[in-house]
């Protein structure tokens, strides 16, 4: 028991810095990749050329292809021979933010194609403008898809994320290399778990929101199935 | 009220869907475009809304080439009803009734009232049905709130594809009852595509029987089934033009002639009696029922005349008789 109260007295404030820049990473990749996959997404959905969804998807595959060591490294390279800053909070976040965006991109497209032809022409024969069909029916019919595209995203992101101390961005992963370099056990809990449980309340409250946000009709439709 | 001039459409691989279709929808009227898959009944109802363009010809409504009318104005003008499919799921029903006039910014308090006035329309207590989804509803339901929703903005016109397609026969036959009772009162012009000849026979005013894309024969229901235009229209029909045939006439049209039109004073009273709308099967249906001889006829609660058992059963064998030598 006082081994615990010692290791908290240690560690404590550090573990909470930590995790504070760690979310604050996630928070921010996740709040790019979103705004720019989901609209992305909606545009490929819609549009009629083949050969640029397949283009555009191909590339994000690529991009998760990689592994995450390497593309950070790869990001920092890229920095270097732009002449911008190398190390920090900036080649970090676009390193997450290039892998969050496959799940959401897929998802959306998905979510935004699976919408029934029918429903959308049903909205089109009563007088809708295609803005409108989007926010009153594609989107909310699609939502539930996207919002598991974001689920995943983030929880890979939260992981990923321990990799950016290598860049010096901070997080959870300090910890960690310091327990690894120095082989103490201390340390490495105080990375591994936090990060362990900053993914699985993420998760938890994304659901929720996901929950949330489906509409009432859709969640309906599981539980009760035809009257 | 809605008029083809020479209409045709052609997809892109080349294969007429419509060729040369004239015809013209009067106002009021129920137009019921009839055929086969292929036909290109559901082509030529798109093209009144513009869900379709045209190739070539010109669609009037009410006087104005569609192609020269706004899109999204058209189309809220004209309601638009399809298989109960056409339900957003995420929507309740009052919501789903109530899109149209939300997209005409229609004040909120009208909105509700017209929603829970067209619920109890189509026989939906709004109390009950108001915040149910489309999930738990039957199918009859979810139809019938597919109609309401297709006349929420009163539109002059109304465009139905198989609308009570899906359905058991008992269901299906109620709702045509009751759209056809409603129709009565509200008098819409209405283009319905069915590819059931009972249902376009019920339900029409007149019917456009289609094959590939050219039109057969534009006829009311009688004259269909008792004068084909053309081998083709004799072998859509077949069989089954036995049966239509004692569908399409009605008590009115078997009447002795001096009775018809005479108004007479009384009332039907309480006892049973014929509706001079019926068809002749509905009418031997009633003498069953009521098991007497003799029943009076009579037109919007008034009787107009007296019909016996046996000369309903003689107009039958001669209908039936008709409707096989044909030819």
């Amino acid at each position: 028991m006082s081994h615990v109260v010692a290791f908290l007295q240690k560690l404590g404030p550090d573990v909470l810095a930590r995790t504070h820049e760690h979310v604050f990473l996630t928070f921010f990749a996740m709040l790019v990749a979103t705004s720019i996959a989901v609209p992305l997404g909606i545009f490929l959905a819609r549009c009629r050329a083949r050969a640029v969804v397949g283009t555009v998807m191909g590339l994000a595959a690529v991009v998760q292809t990689i592994p995450s060591l390497a593309l950070i490294a790869f990001i920092v390279l890229l920095f270097a021979l732009m002449h911008l800053q190398t190390i920090g909070v900036a080649p970090a976040l676009t390193a997450l933010v290039l892998y969050a965006l496959l799940p959401i991109l897929r998802n959306t497209y998905t979510g935004i194609r699976q919408v029934d032809p029918a429903v959308i022409e049903v909205a089109t024969g009563l007088g809708m403008k295609p803005h409108q069909i989007l926010f009153s029916v594609e989107l909310p019919l699609s939502l539930p898809v996207i919002m598991a595209g974001i689920r995943i995203a983030t929880v890979w992101t939260i992981g990923i994320a321990t990799l950016c101390t290598l860049i010096g961005a901070g997080g959870l992963g300090d910890l960690i290399m310091r327990g690894l370099r120095s082989i103490q056990m201390d340390y490495l809990v105080a990375g591994t778990v936090p990060a362990a449980i900053l993914a699985l309340l993420f998760d938890w409250a994304l659901g929720g929101l996901e929950r949330w946000l489906t509409p009432e009709g859709i969640r309906a439709a599981g539980k009760t199935g035809g009257a | 009220m809605i008029r083809f001039e020479h209409v045709v459409k052609r997809f892109s691989a080349g294969v007429e869907a419509v060729a040369d279709l004239s015809l013209e929808v009067a106002e009021g009227e129920t137009l019921v475009l009839l055929g086969t898959s292929g036909s290109g009944k559901t082509t030529t109802m798109k093209m009144v809304n513009r869900l379709i363009e045209p190739t070539s010809g010109r669609i009037l409504v009410e006087g104005t080439d569609v192609m020269r009318l706004e899109p999204i104005a058209l189309r809220r003008r004209i309601g638009y009803a399809i298989q109960h499919i056409g339900l957003f799921p995420h929507m309740s029903v009052a919501e789903n009734v109530a899109v149209v006039p939300r997209l005409l910014r229609w004040p909120k308090d009208k909105t509700e009232r017209r929603v829970d006035q067209l619920l109890e329309m189509v026989g939906l207590g709004p109390d009950e049905f108001r915040h149910r989804y489309p999930t738990q509803l039957s199918g009859g339901q979810r139809q019938r709130v597919g109609v309401a929703r297709a006349l929420a903005a009163d539109p002059p016109i109304v465009l139905m594809d198989e609308p009570f397609g899906a359905l058991d026969p008992i269901t299906r036959g109620q709702l045509q009852d009751e759209f056809l009772e409603l129709e009565s009162e509200i008098r819409k012009t209405v283009v319905f595509v069915t590819h059931d000849v009972f249902e376009a026979v019920k339900m029409g005013d007149r019917i456009a029987l289609l094959d590939r894309g050219r039109l057969q024969q534009l006829a009311r229901p009688s004259e269909l089934v008792e004068r084909p235009a053309n081998e083709f229209v004799d072998q859509f029909l077949g069989q089954q033009r036995f049966q239509l045939a004692l569908v399409t006439r009605t008590i009115q049209s078997i009447l002795p002639e001096h009775e018809t039109h005479e108004e007479q004073p009384e009332t039907a009273g309480e006892g049973p009696c014929l509706r001079a709308r019926d068809s002749l099967i509905a009418g031997l249906d009633r003498f069953k029922e009521t098991g007497r001889q003799t029943l009076p006829v009579c037109r919007r609660g008034r009787r107009v005349g007296a019909l016996s058992k046996r000369r309903l059963l003689d107009e039958i064998t001669e209908a039936l008789g008709e409707a096989g030598t044909e030819e």
